[in-house]
């Protein structure tokens, strides 16, 4: 830590929390539509952030019907404001079920693992209530889908979607290789690039492109953000 | 020969992600590799018979073979079969996340089409009547999932989920009504849209009906 760091600690306090919250949305909403998976659902971020939205949208009903030219100019400015941020939370959620569509099987082994009392990991869970229930009644669909059109006639062992025998696993996962651009918030020492000999610094500000698995730590803790 | 026909069906599933809109379900396809797999599978409890299940694959390299070959063409059957569902299932997905009425459109195609036939006479009607695109089972799928989409769409009602994914930039737009909408209504009051009418509204409140067809956007 260094006196840049602590400068930036000392400015983030100062900003008002809407606006922080703002800035979290915006970057896990940039994070999101980056990363090649599924990041954690930041569930205290939402509930502020869908609070405001709900407290905008009560204040404009109130507030129509008020002929006064100045209310009305606001309320324009507001309702801008409400439509550009249900955008980055609708934005947002799409990209999660896009993904949550994409690698189901995946998504799920993940989640059970994030939210398994079990654990030694405190981790936070992975999908939101209503996205595991999403998830887990579209697979059921699937299957239902699948096996009345041809998969029931097929042989017992040959019905599971899940099969890892054969040397193929079923399961998609998603390219954790994959390339991603990436700019660090704070200095974060020496990255190491598993698989190559590959090891570099990156210091506060940098901007990289690397492989999502070798800085997908940093971006979870918050050290560095995707861009 | 082997995994043939299930070829056929990866093909026309590639097709079908470039194409617009769904060609018509390959019944006869899928069934014939249905069965070719359910073939395999009784050969290859006709060879092990013999062995009553002390079958060791290095005494006898042949049979081994045969038995893996059978195994391989089984899977691969599966395989395809699942991508040509997924990819067709993912079309109709995607149809209810834009807001399209899948089902409704199928029958009006299929009433086109019966009009058709109907005109050129009836004795075609018997062999193309029913000539809807999806199969039976993926009307109910179309139908359960838009069922669990207006569901998970619910918890965000303030959001509009299946909203404009284009970042925002204007509150009010400017818009041409293409066919009679009748009247909305909005935070400025009524608004009837009538054919060939121009208005600028709220953005908001007409997406729905840009979407659907009946505005257009004027930039």
């Amino acid at each position: 830590m260094d006196i840049d760091d602590l400068l930036a600690e000392v400015s983030a306090e100062a900003v008002p929390r809407e606006t922080r919250d703002l800035q979290e949305l915006t970057r896990c909403w940039v994070a999101e539509r980056v990363a090649p998976e599924l990041l954690t659902w930041p569930e205290e971020l939402m509930e502020r952030v869908l609070e405001r939205i709900r407290r905008q949208i009560e204040l404009v009903e109130d507030q129509t019907g008020d002929m006064d030219p100045k209310a009305n100019f606001k309320l324009i400015v507001i309702q801008t404001e409400l439509e550009r941020f249900k955008f980055l939370v609708r934005s947002f959620l799409r990209a999660r079920i896009k993904k949550i569509d994409l690698f189901p099987l995946h998504t799920l082994a993940l989640h059970t693992a994030s939210t398994d009392p079990g654990s030694t990991t405190t981790a936070a869970p992975l999908l939101s209530s209503s996205e595991y229930q999403y998830l887990t009644q579209h697979q059921a669909l699937l299957f239902q889908h699948y096996a009345s059109s041809f998969l029931s006639q097929f042989p017992a062992s040959l019905q599971r979607l899940d099969d890892t025998t054969g040397g193929i696993s079923m399961v998609d996962r998603p390219d954790e290789d994959k390339a991603v651009f990436c700019r660090a918030l704070r200095g974060v020492g020496e990255i190491r690039v598993e698989g190559t000999e590959r090891v570099f610094e990156m210091k506060r500000g940098d901007v990289w492109v690397v492989r999502w698995s070798a800085i997908r730590e940093w971006v979870r803790t918050g050290d560095v953000e995707l861009i | 020969m082997y995994g043939e026909i299930a070829n056929k069906l990866a093909h026309s599933a590639k097709r079908t992600q470039s194409l617009a809109h769904l060609p018509p379900y390959q019944t006869d396809l899928i069934r014939a590799v249905t069965r070719e797999a359910r073939d395999l599978d009784k050969d290859v409890a006709t060879i092990l018979e013999p062995f009553a299940g002390s079958f060791n694959p290095s005494t006898e390299p042949a049979t081994a073979c045969a038995l893996l070959v059978n195994h391989l063409c089984m899977r691969r059957n599966k395989r395809c079969l699942l991508a040509y569902h997924r990819v067709r299932s993912d079309k109709l997905e995607e149809m209810c996340w834009g807001g399209i009425d899948v089902l409704e459109r199928q029958q009006q195609q299929q009433q086109q089409q019966a009009n058709k036939a109907g005109g050129e006479g009836a004795t075609t009607m018997g062999v193309d009547g029913n000539s809807s695109s999806l199969s039976p089972e993926e009307e109910e799928y179309v139908r359960q999932y838009s069922d669990l989409l207006s569901a998970y769409k619910g918890q965000w009602t303030d959001i509009d989920l299946t909203g404009s994914l284009e970042p925002p930039k204007d509150l009010f737009i400017d818009v041409r009504v293409l066919k009679d909408a009748g009247e909305i209504q909005t935070e400025y009051g009524a608004i009837t849209l009538t054919k060939n009418s121009q208005f600028y509204v709220r953005q908001g409140d007409v997406e729905r009906l840009i979407s659907q067809g009946y505005l257009q956007r004027l930039s």
